[in-house]
C-alpha cells in the first residue's frame, strides 16, 4: 500500500461512514423528539455531534501516523493505520450515540468543534509563512557555511562556475567560486527602477484622472480595462517582451546610434512597469478618494483651480497612501519571475547602462533549480540564499507600506 | 488696468495648467489602453496562422509491410511532406480496419511543419528547393490545403510542431484548478470566518492578520521553493503531479481568497447578526444560516479572481517540475501534469519556428479563458452589489 | 436541495479518489540532460503513438539533477531512466549502489555536436580552437607569451591577423547548462592544460593557483553573453545581430539552417559525417541509464529502450538524426544493442576503462 492508497482509503472510508453516523444520530434524535417533545438542540446538531465524535479520533490518528511516516520515524503498515483510525472512531461513535438523550446538549460540543476547526484553518496561513521561511532558511544556512554572509552581500563578482563543476564532480582544480550577489541585486533594482519609472507616473496620473475628473460611468468602464493589465499572466508578458519588445528596443537604440543587447534591462523593465500600473493606480485611487471632500471644498472655495487643489491639497494629504502603493508595486516588481526569465539576461552585470543585459535574483533562482547541475552544489544552495534575501526585502517593503497606510487611515478617521 | 491684465494673464495660465494637468491623466490612461491594444493585436496576429494547418492529399498503400515499417505506405516524394504522426497511426488503422489490407486509398494527411511553414510564407524553413517546387505544384493542383487546425484543440503536446496541441495542458489546468478550489476555497473561507466572526481580538489574531497581508505580497517563486521543500521532499508527493502543483497554487491563492471573503463578510451589516441573535441563534447558526448566504456572491467573486490568478501562474510550477514533456492528459491527481502557462513556456523555448505561432495561439486560448473568468466575476459583483 | 447537492459533491469526491486509485498503472518516468531531452521526448512520443503503452513523461532536469533523482532509491516513484550528456561518475555510481539502485545498464545513443554559428548573412569565418579560446577566456597570454593578462581582445583580427575586423561577441550557454560544460572542456581546458603560461602558475603554487592547472574561466566583461536555456531566442538574436557568434547544440543549427550558418572549426564544418568520424573537434557522447529493477514493474520500459536504440530512431538517417542527433558508427550501435539485449550491468570496473 502506498501512501496515496492509504490516504484514498482513509477518505473513501471516512466520508460515507460520517454520512451514516450523521443520518443515524439524527434519526435517533428525531425519534427522541417524538417521544419527549422538543430536545435541547435541533436534531441536526445530534447528527453533527456523532460525526465529530467519529471523525476527530480517526483524523488525529491519521495525522499522527502520517507525521511519523513523513519523517521516517516508524514504518507502520497501512492497513494497521486504517484499522486503528476507524476502530477508535467507531468506539468513540458508539459512546457518542449512547450520549444522545432528550436532555443532552449537542449544540455546545458541535459549536466548539466547529470553532476549533476554523481556528485550525487560520493556523494554516501561519504554517505557510513558517514553511516558506524554513524552506529557504535551512538551505541558506548550509550555503552560508560555505560562503560567508559578508562576501555574499558585498561581493561584486558572481562566478559560481566552479561550484557547479565541483557539484558535477568535475573539480579538476578550479578557482574558488565567487558568490558576490551585488551585481545580481544591481540588476534586480535596475529593472525594478525602470519599472517604477514607467508605472509611477502613468499609474498615478491615471488614478488622479479616474478619481478626480472622470465621470462615474467612465470610471466604471476604465477601471476593469486597466485591471486587464494586471490579469495577463506573466509568462505571456515574458513571451511578448522577448519576441516583440526586445527587438524594438534594439532597433530604437540602433537608430540613435547606441548598441543594445537583446537581453537588455530596459525591455523587462518597461513591461514590468506596465504590468504594475493597475496596482499603483487602483491603490492610489483608493487613497485619493479617501481624502475628505471638506479639504477639496475648502481649497476650491479659496479660488484655486481644480488642478491646484489636487496638487497642493489632495496629493499631499494622500501622499503616505501613495507612497505605500509605490512600495507595494516595487515589491511586486522585485519578486516578478517569468518576465525576467524570458526577457532579461543571465549575466550578472554591474553597470548603469540599461541597454546592457542584466540579471535578477529570480532569474538566478530559476536557473539554479532547473538547470544542469547537481542538487547539493553551492550553486543550488545559493538559490535559497537569494530566496531568503528576496523574502526579507519584500517583507520589509510590505510591512513598511502597511504601517504607512495604517497611519494614513488614522489621520482621517 | 495694467494689474488686471496681468491677473487675467495669470488666471489664463493657471487655467491652461489646469487643462494640462487633466490631459496628463488622459494621456496616462490612453497610453495604458494603447499598450493593451498593441499587445492584443500583436499576440493575435502572431497566433492566427496557428489556427490553420497544412494537409496534403496522398495515396496510402496499405500493404502488409507497413505494420513493420510504416514509411513504406507512402511514396518517397510525398513522405517528405507528410507528418510522422500520420504515418505512425497507419499500422493501428490497418489493424482496426482489416478490410483495407492491400488496398490503396487516397487520403488527406497532416503535412509536416516544414511544408506548413513554407505555405504560411516563412521561406523554406528546412524545406529543400526541390521539395518547395513540388509543394507549389501540389498547392496549385489543390492537393495541399490549409485547413482549420483541429488538432490544436484535440492533441496533447508533441515534439512535432504540426501535431502539438493544448488539450492535455488544458485538462491539466482544470485539474489544478479543481485541486486549488477544493483546498484553498474552504480553508480560505474558514480562515476569514474565524477572523471576522469568531476570533477574540488578541495578539494571536493580530499576528494572523499581519501574516495574511504579508503572504499576499510574497513573490510566487518562493511558493515554488516551499512546494519543492515541503510537498515533494518531505511529504513525498510525486514530482510534476497535479497534486504537487495544485497544493502549491492553493497556498499561493489562499491570502487572496481570505482577503476577499473578509471584505464580503464585513460588508454584511450588523443588523442581520443582531436580528439572528435576538431570535436565540448561536454564533455558528448566525454565520451559517444568515451571514454566509448573504456574503456568498462576494466570496464567489473573490474566489474566482484568485483562481484565475492561480491559473495563469507559471514560476512556482517550474520549480515543482512541470516544465517537462507530458503529452497525455492526467487521469488522476498523482499523474504527471502540465498546465497551459507551463506549456506556453516550454513551447517558447522550442527551436522549431512553427512553435512560435503555437505559443501565441496557446496564449490566446489562455487569455480568453482568463478574461472570461474575470468578466464573469465582475458581472457577478455588479449583479449582486447591494446597498444596505 | 442543498443536502442533495452536498451528497452529490461527496459522492463525486469519493469516486474521484477511487478513480485515482484505480489509475495507479505506472507511466515511465525519464529525467536528465537537456541535451538528450529532445531525442528522448521524441522517442517517448513515438512509443506512445505506435504502441499501447502510455507516453513516457520526460523531464529536463539536467544531467546532475537527473542522476540525483535516479539514484535516490529503487522505489517505483523514482525515475526509470536518466539521460546524461556526460558519463555517470564514480561518485554517482556509488551513491546509486548505496541507495539500493544496484543494477544499471548504460547506453550510448549517439553524439551531439556543439556548433559555433552566426547569421547566414555574414561572411563565413574560419576559426581555430585557439582563436576561440583567446576570444572567450578571462585571462590570456600577453603578446610576448610570458605572463597572463586580462583579455584585451575586442576584434577578431586582434587575435589572428588573418581573421576579419569584426567585433567579438559570443552568445553562449549559461553555467547551469551541459553545453557550457562541454564547451569549456573541449575549447578551454583542452588547450590551457597544455600551455605553459597557464600551467607554470599552477606548478609555482599548486594550492593557490589551482585554477591554472586546467584554466577554464570565461570572461565576464560583456563579450561573452550567457543567453539562457531558451535557444530559440539565441537563434533569433543571431539572425539580427549579424556580428555575433552563438554556441549551442548541433540540433538547433539543423533546425534553423535558413537563418544561421556554422563557422568552420579547425577547417572543418560540423556535419553528421564529420562529427561521427571525430574530425569535427566539438562533439560528445550522449548517454542514458536504465534502472533494471523497474523492468517488468513499469510497462513499456524495454520497448522504450529498444525503440530508442533501434535503427529507425538512431541509425543512419533515423528519425532522431533528423532532429539533430548524430548516429554512432554501426559497430558501436550493435555493441550497445547487444548490451541492451543482455541488460549488461554497470560495474565499478567500467569506470577504470577510458571510455
Amino acid at each position: 500500500m502506498t501512501t496515496a492508497d492509504i490516504f484514498l482509503w482513509f477518505a473513501a472510508g471516512l466520508i460515507p461512514l460520517s454520512a451514516m453516523a450523521y443520518l443515524f444520530a439524527r434519526k435517533k434524535a428525531t425519534t427522541l423528539e417524538e417521544i419527549h417533545g422538543s430536545l435541547h438542540s435541533r436534531p441536526g446538531f445530534y447528527g453533527w455531534y456523532a460525526v465529530v465524535r467519529l471523525a476527530s479520533p480517526a483524523l488525529i490518528v491519521g495525522f499522527i501516523c502520517s507525521m511519523f511516516s513523513m519523517f521516517n520515524l516508524i514504518d507502520i503498515p497501512g492497513s494497521m493505520i486504517l484499522g486503528t483510525a476507524f476502530g477508535l472512531g467507531g468506539i468513540s461513535l458508539w459512546f457518542a450515540l449512547k450520549h444522545i438523550r432528550h436532555d443532552f446538549r449537542a449544540r455546545q460540543p458541535v459549536e466548539k468543534a466547529m470553532a476549533t476547526l476554523l481556528m485550525l484553518a487560520a493556523l494554516i496561513s501561519i504554517l505557510t509563512t513558517l514553511g516558506i521561511v524554513f524552506s529557504v532558511l535551512f538551505e541558506s544556512i548550509r550555503f552560508f557555511n560555505i560562503v560567508s554572509f559578508w562576501d555574499f552581500i558585498t561581493g561584486t563578482s558572481w562566478n559560481p562556475d566552479t561550484a557547479f563543476l565541483i557539484g558535477a564532480g568535475r573539480d579538476f582544480g578550479g578557482a574558488k567560486p565567487e558568490f558576490g550577489s551585488v551585481p545580481i541585486f544591481a540588476g534586480t533594482f535596475m529593472i525594478t527602477g525602470i519599472a517604477m519609472l514607467v508605472a509611477v507616473p502613468i499609474g498615478l496620473f491615471a488614478a488622479i484622472y479616474m478619481s478626480e475628473y472622470a465621470s462615474h460611468t467612465a470610471r466604471n468602464r476604465l477601471k476593469p480595462l486597466l485591471e486587464i493589465l494586471a490579469g495577463i499572466p506573466t509568462v505571456v508578458y515574458g513571451f511578448f517582451a522577448a519576441i516583440t519588445i526586445s527587438p524594438l528596443v534594439v532597433q530604437a537604440a540602433a537608430a540613435v546610434g547606441l548598441h543594445a543587447d537583446y537581453t537588455n534591462a530596459l525591455t523587462p523593465g518597461i513591461i514590468m512597469g506596465i504590468m504594475i500600473i493597475p496596482f499603483i493606480s487602483s491603490l492610489s485611487d483608493d487613497v485619493i478618494r479617501a481624502v475628505p471632500q471638506d479639504l477639496r471644498d475648502g481649497s476650491l472655495a479659496l479660488g484655486t483651480t481644480h488642478s491646484e487643489t489636487i496638487r497642493h491639497i489632495v496629493l499631499p494629504s494622500a501622499l503616505p497612501g501613495i507612497v505605500a502603493a509605490f512600495l507595494l508595486g516595487a515589491s511586486r516588481a522585485i519578486g516578478e519571475t517569468m518576465i525576467v526569465v524570458m526577457a532579461a539576461g543571465l549575466r550578472p552585470n554591474l553597470t548603469a547602462n540599461p541597454l546592457e543585459g542584466m540579471t535578477t535574483v529570480t532569474v538566478k533562482i530559476v536557473e539554479a533549480l532547473t538547470g544542469d547541475q547537481e542538487f547539493d552544489s553551492a550553486f543550488t544552495l545559493a538559490a535559497f540564499a537569494l530566496g531568503l534575501v528576496l523574502l526579507t526585502i519584500t517583507l520589509i517593503l510590505n510591512i513598511a507600506s502597511t504601517i504607512i497606510i495604517r497611519k494614513f487611515r488614522q489621520r482621517y478617521e | 488696468m495694467n494689474s488686471i491684465t496681468t491677473q487675467q494673464k495669470r488666471l489664463r495660465s493657471r487655467h491652461r495648467s489646469d487643462r494640462r494637468f487633466k490631459y496628463y491623466g488622459m494621456i496616462a490612461i490612453a497610453f495604458a489602453l494603447a499598450f493593451l491594444t498593441f499587445f492584443f493585436v500583436d499576440i493575435i496576429s502572431k497566433a492566427l496562422p496557428a489556427f490553420q494547418q497544412a494537409y496534403v492529399q496522398v495515396s496510402v498503400n496499405y500493404s502488409p509491410s507497413i505494420v513493420k515499417n510504416y514509411n513504406t505506405a507512402i511514396d518517397k516524394n510525398d513522405r517528405k511532406l507528410v507528418s510522422k504522426t500520420f504515418l505512425r497511426t497507419l499500422p493501428r488503422k490497418l489493424k482496426a480496419h482489416p478490410e483495407l489490407l492491400n488496398t490503396t486509398q487516397i487520403e488527406w494527411a497532416l503535412a509536416n511543419h516544414r511544408v506548413d511553414q513554407y505555405l504560411k510564407g516563412h521561406d523554406g524553413h528546412g524545406l529543400k528547393r526541390k521539395d518547395q517546387k513540388y509543394v507549389d505544384e501540389l498547392f496549385k493542383e489543390k492537393k495541399i490545403e490549409l485547413n482549420f487546425n483541429k488538432g490544436f484543440f484535440t492533441n496533447g503536446d508533441s515534439k512535432l510542431a504540426e501535431s502539438a496541441g493544448i488539450l492535455a495542458a488544458a485538462i491539466g489546468s482544470i485539474f489544478l484548478l479543481l485541486i486549488t478550489m477544493a483546498v484553498a476555497v474552504p480553508i480560505g473561507v474558514m480562515t476569514a470566518i474565524y477572523l471576522e466572526e469568531f476570533a477574540p481580538d488578541n495578539r494571536f489574531t493580530q499576528a494572523i492578520e499581519v501574516n495574511i497581508n504579508n503572504l499576499a505580497a510574497i513573490p510566487s517563486i518562493l511558493y515554488g521553493l516551499l512546494g519543492l521543500a515541503i510537498f515533494i521532499n518531505v511529504m513525498g508527493v510525486p514530482r510534476s503531479s497535479a497534486l504537487a502543483g495544485g497544493l502549491t497554487l492553493s497556498l499561493m491563492t489562499l491570502p487572496i481568497i481570505i482577503i476577499a471573503t473578509r471584505a464580503a463578510l464585513r460588508s454584511i451589516p450588523d443588523n442581520i447578526r443582531d436580528a439572528a441573535y435576538a431570535l436565540g441563534a448561536s454564533n455558528l447558526q448566525t454565520v451559517w444560516h444568515h451571514v454566509l448566504p448573504l456574503a456568498f456572491p462576494g466570496i464567489l467573486t473573490g474566489s474566482i479572481i484568485g483562481l484565475a490568478q492561480a491559473m495563469g501562474e507559471t514560476a512556482p510550477l517550474l520549480i515543482v517540475g512541470m516544465m517537462a514533456y507530458i503529452p497525455e492528459a492526467p487521469t488522476g491527481i498523482l499523474d504527471a501534469t502540465t498546465v497551459l502557462p507551463a506549456q506556453i513556456y516550454t513551447w517558447s523555448s522550442e527551436s522549431m519556428r512553427a512553435f512560435e505561432e503555437r505559443t501565441a495561439a496557446g496564449i490566446v486560448v489562455l487569455l480568453t479563458v482568463l478574461l472570461l473568468l474575470n468578466a464573469f466575476a465582475v458581472w457577478l459583483r455588479n449583479r449582486s452589489q447591494k446597498t444596505w | 436541495m442543498k443536502k442533495q447537492i452536498m451528497a452529490i459533491t461527496a459522492l463525486a469526491a469519493v469516486s474521484f479518489f477511487a478513480h485515482t486509485a484505480a489509475q495507479a498503472a505506472e507511466t515511465i518516468q525519464i529525467v536528465g540532460s537537456s541535451t538528450v531531452y529532445p531525442f528522448s521526448s521524441y522517442t517517448a512520443q513515438a512509443l506512445g503513438e505506435t504502441t499501447k503503452f502510455k507516453t513516457p513523461v520526460v523531464e529536463s532536469t539536467g544531467s546532475g539533477g537527473g542522476m540525483k533523482l535516479f539514484c535516490a532509491g529503487a522505489g517505483l516513484d523514482t525515475p526509470d531512466f536518466t539521460n546524461a550528456s556526460r558519463r555517470m561518475k564514480v561518485s554517482e555510481f556509488e551513491k546509486c549502489q548505496a541507495n539500493g539502485v544496484k543494477d544499471i545498464t548504460e547506453m550510448v545513443v549517439g553524439y551531439d555536436g556543439i556548433a559555433i554559428a552566426q547569421s547566414k548573412e555574414t561572411a563565413s569565418i574560419n576559426l581555430s580552437r585557439k582563436d576561440l579560446m583567446l576570444a572567450v577566456a578571462a585571462e590570456v597570454p600577453s603578446k610576448d607569451g610570458t605572463h597572463l593578462v586580462a583579455n584585451p581582445y575586442h576584434y577578431w583580427n586582434e587575435i589572428n591577423a588573418s581573421l576579419p575586423h569584426r567585433e567579438i561577441r559570443v552568445y553562449g550557454p549559461p553555467t547551469s547548462s551541459g553545453t557550457r560544460d562541454a564547451f569549456e572542456d573541449m575549447i578551454l581546458k583542452h588547450l590551457t592544460k597544455k600551455m605553459d603560461v597557464y600551467t607554470k602558475l599552477y606548478k609555482a603554487d599548486e594550492k593557490k593557483n589551482k585554477a591554472y592547472k586546467k584554466y577554464h574561466k570565461i570572461r565576464q566583461d560583456g563579450v561573452f553573453v550567457p543567453s539562457g536555456e531558451n535557444d530559440n531566442l539565441i537563434v533569433q538574436k543571431l539572425a539580427r545581430d549579424t556580428a555575433a557568434l552563438g554556441i549551442f547544440g548541433y540540433s538547433y543549427l539543423e533546425e534553423n539552417s535558413d537563418s544561421i550558418a556554422p563557422a568552420n572549426i579547425d577547417g572543418v564544418i560540423p556535419t553528421p559525417a564529420t562529427i561521427a568520424n571525430h574530425s569535427y573537434p566539438l562533439s560528445r557522447s550522449l548517454y542514458f541509464y536504465i534502472k533494471k529493477s523497474h523492468i517488468g514493474k513499469v510497462p513499456g520500459m524495454m520497448e522504450y529502450a529498444n525503440l530508442f536504440m533501434s535503427e529507425k530512431m538512431v541509425g543512419d538517417g533515423g528519425e532522431c538524426t533528423d532532429i539533430g542527433l548524430i548516429a554512432l558508427p554501426k559497430a558501436e550501435r550493435e555493441h550497445y544493442r547487444a548490451a541492451l539485449k543482455n541488460l549488461t550491468n554497470m560495474t565499478a570496473d567500467d569506470f577504470k576503462a577510458k571510455h
